[in-house]
């Protein structure tokens, strides 16, 4: 389990809307610090610069689709250690063992309780080794 | 008709090398029997009148009341011999009765030989010269004709003959003069020679009357053979008739079957293909079997070698194949999919003459599954996507993060996010019944312990039971009994009856959840204080979009999936699920589970 308890938060996903509820759910009841990046293209600059405790995926997006943007982060050493959490309306156990597969530290299926979000990415550092 | 049953079974029935052997000892005694008692009228007929002209010759006063008894005898054993041949002639059962029969007539032919006999040796000393040589003449006579008589028993002759013979050779060895003597040595030297005579006879007859039963069983038997041969020669024009007849059908429904069947020989040649397969693949079956065309024209060629190897492998197992689902060139060059069953056809002998391949063609079918397969996963993740978006901004609102409310705002507001997420429970529902019946929906089974589960289940629904203003209680010891099963799917059914029973229960009750230890196999029961299950509803309350009253459901809340669900989860978790009425009114909703055995 990690020593400091989670914080900075970076957030890739294309949908404007989800953008704003993760974002208040996050910082109003989390109280945690967001960075949502929209574009997954640029993401992985945006995380560089950022420098997150852990990673919110969106799995389908234009132009790059989360999971290739994961092995692309596990390209570039700066955040190829980042743990990195799938948020996803695919349910499919093969598509979650996909992930599992992948290295993924967690999956949050849509659609997903904002109110619950918080507890559930806490949940999942504390897991984290 | 079986066909085998026709099968003509031609054996000639085996006889030895002498077909005389198989004549049947009891017909040819018998026919012997006959053929002796045939003699007797003639034999009676002859002796009286033999008897008559001696008793007429030997009588004078003298000797006059010897002649009386001996002629009184000679009556006496013909009127016995002529009883017998009546007694013989009404018999029933001759054939049974032939060794008996021809007893009595040997001691009647003894007994008539005997009276001759006695005539000789009585007559002879007292008679004159001339009366001796007449009666010399007759015993010799009579003695003669007994050969014909007597041929069929040469015993019988030598007994009759005998009797005659012995005593007159007595009487003229004692005779005291010396010709008399003399004939009195060669009249047995005569009886051994007629004796040896009747043998002879007896033998010509007796090989006669075997070779005649002999024949006569030959005759039957060859009838009988014969009248076997036309009886199969009918079963197999019957048989012929009936496989033509059957020939002619397969051949008709082979022809107008709306799947394409193929003939194809053991090198997979096509022999034969009907219309569905000339208007499926294109190709006319005059181009392809007198080509002489490989069924693998229907092959991709980056195929050909798997199709080879298939192939000898159908060849040497001579197992049919059943849907195989083969991606299949056309003419035109575009493709079909056909779901295909091959069947070998296999001879008495065990050897592949041939392959049956009826291929019926999938192809829109497997569009229309791709199509579903396409819409499915749009529906979940285009529906899901907004969802998410209406019921997590409605849920921020609601919580009251953002800022207090006007109430009928709020009123609202929460009407807004009930209904969002009832219609992402729908489509959730929709999801996984779609899942569960294409068979794509795997389990993930592992050590779940049913206490902590339920537990788990009841603080996970509170707030369902807080919005009906019902408890959920725990009735009794919760068991802490393991067992495998998907832990998310078991949570799934246990959120689905804690859910329903809150629905139904009037506002302030207790939703009460026991388990039972029912040896090997767990129960857990859900009661509510509902209506009940109405009588109409009950045979289909696990189907799809079953709904007691659908009203009241939309009022309630609910797809008329949940239950349909449930079941299907439960059964594929090797377990069961059904209901009883409560006592006092209302609902128990119960799933049994097998418990996990420890190893």
């Amino acid at each position: 389990m990690p020593a400091q308890p989670l914080n900075r938060i970076c957030y890739v996903e294309d949908d404007e809307d989800i953008q704003r509820i993760v974002r208040m759910s996050l910082e109003r009841i989390g109280k945690m610090t967001v960075e949502v990046i929209g574009d997954p293209m640029v993401a992985i600059d945006a995380i560089k610069a950022f420098k997150p405790e852990l990673v919110i995926l969106d799995w389908m997006m234009p132009g790059m689709d989360g999971p290739t943007l994961y092995r692309k982060m596990k390209e570039v050493p700066e955040v190829r250690d980042l743990p990195v959490v799938f948020i996803t309306a695919k349910a499919s156990q093969k598509e979650l063992d996909e992930l599992r597969a992948l290295g993924a530290a967690g999956t949050i299926s849509k659609p997903f309780s904002p109110m619950e979000l918080p507890v559930l990415l806490r949940a999942i550092w504390k897991a984290l080794p | 008709m079986n066909p085998r049953s026709a099968a003509p079974s031609l054996a000639v029935p085996q006889r030895g090398a002498d077909a005389r052997d198989s004549a049947d000892p009891k017909r040819v005694l018998a026919d012997r029997v006959e053929q002796l008692y045939s003699q007797m009228p003639l034999g009676i007929a002859a002796t009286l009148a033999i008897g008559g002209i001696a008793t007429y010759e030997l009588w004078d006063q003298r000797t006059r009341d010897l002649v009386l008894f001996w002629w009184g005898l000679v009556l006496l054993i013909t009127a016995a011999r002529a009883a017998l041949y009546f007694g013989y002639r009404s018999s029933k059962d001759k054939l049974a009765e032939a060794a008996q029969w021809l007893r009595w007539l040997g001691i009647s032919a003894l007994a008539n030989g005997v009276n001759w006999g006695f005539a000789g040796a009585v007559f002879f000393p007292s008679h004159t010269d001339e009366q001796q040589v007449f009666l010399a003449f007759l015993l010799a006579g009579i003695a003669s004709a007994g050969i014909p008589t007597y041929a069929a028993s040469w015993p019988m002759f030598a007994i009759y003959a005998g009797a005659i013979v012995l005593p007159f050779t007595y009487v003229l060895a004692t005779f005291g003069n010396r010709l008399f003597a003399e004939i009195a040595l060669l009249v047995p030297v005569f009886y051994l020679a007629n004796v040896g005579i009747a043998y002879r006879l007896n033998q010509v007859f007796y090989s006669g009357y075997r070779l005649r039963h002999a024949y006569g069983r030959l005759t039957e038997d060859y009838t009988a053979l014969n009248k076997r041969l036309e009886q199969q020669l009918v079963e197999l024009d019957e048989a012929q008739r009936q496989v033509e007849a059957s020939g002619r059908k397969l051949a008709l429904f082979a022809e107008r079957a709306p799947i394409a069947v193929l003939e194809l020989d053991a090198a997979g040649r096509i022999q034969q293909i009907n219309n569905a397969a000339e208007n499926l693949f294109g190709w006319t079956s005059n181009e392809l079997v007198e080509k002489d065309a490989s069924v693998k024209i229907l092959i991709r060629p980056e195929y050909h070698a798997d199709f080879d190897t298939q192939w000898q492998q159908l060849i040497a197992s001579r197992a049919p194949l059943a849907h195989l689902k083969i991606r299949n060139p056309r003419r035109d060059g575009l493709e079909v999919v056909c779901d295909w069953n091959v069947t070998p056809l296999v001879n008495t002998e065990g050897g592949v003459v041939g392959v049956i391949a009826q291929g019926q063609d999938i192809t829109r079918q497997m569009e229309a599954e791709q199509l579903k397969k396409e819409f499915t996963s749009t529906l979940s993740h285009e529906l899901r996507t907004p969802l998410t978006s209406i019921i997590g901004s409605l849920q921020l609102i609601n919580s009251g993060v953002l800022g207090n409310m006007d109430p009928e705002v709020a009123e609202l507001t929460g009407v807004a996010e009930r209904n969002g997420q009832r219609l992402l429970d729908l489509i959730n529902d929709i999801l996984d019944i779609e899942k569960i019946e294409s068979g794509k929906l795997s389990l993930v089974p592992e050590l779940v312990t049913l206490d902590e589960l339920v537990g788990e289940s009841l603080v996970l629904n509170k707030g369902f039971a807080e919005r009906f203003q019902v408890r959920y209680e725990p009735r009794g010891t919760l068991l802490p009994v393991q067992v495998k099963a998907d832990r998310k799917r078991l949570l799934q059914v246990m959120t689905n009856l804690l859910s329903n029973a809150a629905k139904f229960s009037p506002a302030g009750e207790a939703v009460e959840v026991t388990m039972e230890d029912l040896g090997a196999r767990v129960r857990i029961s859900v009661h509510d204080h509902g209506p009940g299950i109405p009588e109409n509803f009950r045979a289909r309350i696990f189907g799809r979009f079953a709904q007691a009253d659908s009203s009241a459901t939309r009022q309630k809340g609910g797809t008329g999936l949940g239950l349909a669900i449930c079941k299907r989860l439960i059964e594929m978790m090797d377990g069961r699920i059904g209901f009883t009425d409560r006592d006092g009114g209302g609902s128990v909703f119960y799933f049994e589970l097998p418990k996990h055995a420890a190893v």
